[in-house]
């Protein structure tokens, strides 16, 4: 279920773009038909992720950027949910193209309603410690 | 109390999983410069990761010098089994992850003496879906599949095939036993990835194991001649 880490990781870039005291009301993905992300289970992992923290009752707004299927035979091009499907001139193998961005678009941001719920932002990530011996 | 002018929406487009790559993009750059071609192994549960690995650490004896990463939900036996023939193995447990994620990797790198370690093997959680879009800064990636799992498992798991840059298929000693369509899987590879190669072998008997060694030998050379000259 990557959906959760995904939740996760989306929650933590929304709190560092939070101005302090306002309200998140949506936030706004798109995903690449490669990474494979039922959004529905993205919504759940999404709305227990943010419950009862700042981004609670957040909309998520998951845009999905389908597969492109190039049919050799006839030279058509079309897009599709899904990766293996026949080609209307009959051709059972036309080839699936995907991409795999998962972006964080926009988000929307209510400035009237801070309330206490206000995100506070989240400091940007420490960088990466240094491995152990220097090379020889 | 002023009056706002309501909901605004401000555009960001930034990777959502952008932390995990920052650290990943680091371990990479540490690794080439010390010379550690790294590679992440996903395959699904019970397809022979460890069965595979125990073989080649056996096989590659003398040859490398090898680091392994084992990641799993529980449990130490991976590791353990792992350990045997390797003496830097680093068990890391995900509890509820079913994917090895970079911070996780970095981490355990750090409690590792790497002087003189040329190989990183990344066994992935049994996994064909989630650990495929968590970079970890692996060199390269490469797919485990099987003969028992089901000849439809390539078609079932785009993401892994289009990311690989080595397919294994494994328990070849099988094939008398179970029906797997050999050549429908490769046409399924090739719909998503038209040049990765497609190895078969078996972990058990080690019949085609050379060709994995031989592909570990030129990923390591790879590295060692890009490495930069400090």
């Amino acid at each position: 279920m990557h959906e959760l880490s995904i939740a996760e990781a989306l929650a933590a870039r929304v709190e560092q773009h939070a101005p302090v005291r306002a309200r998140i009301r949506g936030v706004e993905i798109v995903v690449g038909a490669l990474r494979g992300i039922e959004p529905e289970a993205l919504q759940m992992c999404w709305q227990a992720v943010t419950a009862e923290t700042a981004l609670a009752g957040a909309v998520l707004a998951i845009e999905q950027r389908p597969w492109t299927l190039t049919c050799d035979r006839c030279g058509r091009e079309w897009t599709s949910v899904e990766p293996f499907v026949e080609c209307t001139c009959g051709n059972s193998t036309p080839r699936p193209h995907g991409t795999d961005e998962l972006d964080l678009v926009a988000i929307t941001v209510d400035a009237n309603e801070p309330g206490e719920a206000a995100a506070t932002g989240r400091p940007a990530a420490e960088p990466p410690g240094a491995l152990m011996a220097e090379p020889t | 109390m002023t009056e706002g002018i309501g909901p605004v929406r401000v555009p960001i487009m930034e990777r959502v999983l952008g932390a995990n790559d920052d650290i990943a993009a680091a371990t990479r750059t540490d690794l080439a410069r010390r010379g550690i071609f790294a590679v992440d192994l996903i395959g699904a549960p019970g397809s022979g990761k460890t069965a595979l690995l125990e073989a080649t650490l056996r096989l590659l004896k003398g040859r490398h010098e090898p680091a392994v990463l084992v990641g799993d939900l529980a449990t130490r036996r991976d590791g353990d089994r792992l350990a045997r023939w390797c003496d830097r193995v680093v068990q890391i447990s995900t509890g509820e992850g079913c994917h090895l994620e970079a911070g996780q990797v970095r981490d355990a790198l750090r409690g590792l003496d790497l002087r003189g370690v040329d190989l990183l093997l990344i066994e992935n959680v049994g996994n064909l879906i989630c650990p495929v879009g968590f970079d970890l800064g692996q060199a390269a990636k490469v797919g485990l599949f099987s003969l028992t799992e089901g000849d439809d498992k390539a078609a079932k798991h785009p993401y892994l095939v289009t990311e690989a840059d080595l397919l294994l298929l494994n328990k070849s000693d099988l094939a008398p036993y179970v029906s797997f369509d050999r050549a429908g899987f490769e046409s399924d590879v090739r719909l998503l990835n038209a040049t990765v190669p497609i190895l078969d072998l078996s972990a058990r008997t080690e019949e085609g194991i050379d060709a994995w060694l031989a592909w570990l030998d030129a990923g390591v050379a790879s590295v060692l001649r890009g490495r930069p000259t400090a």
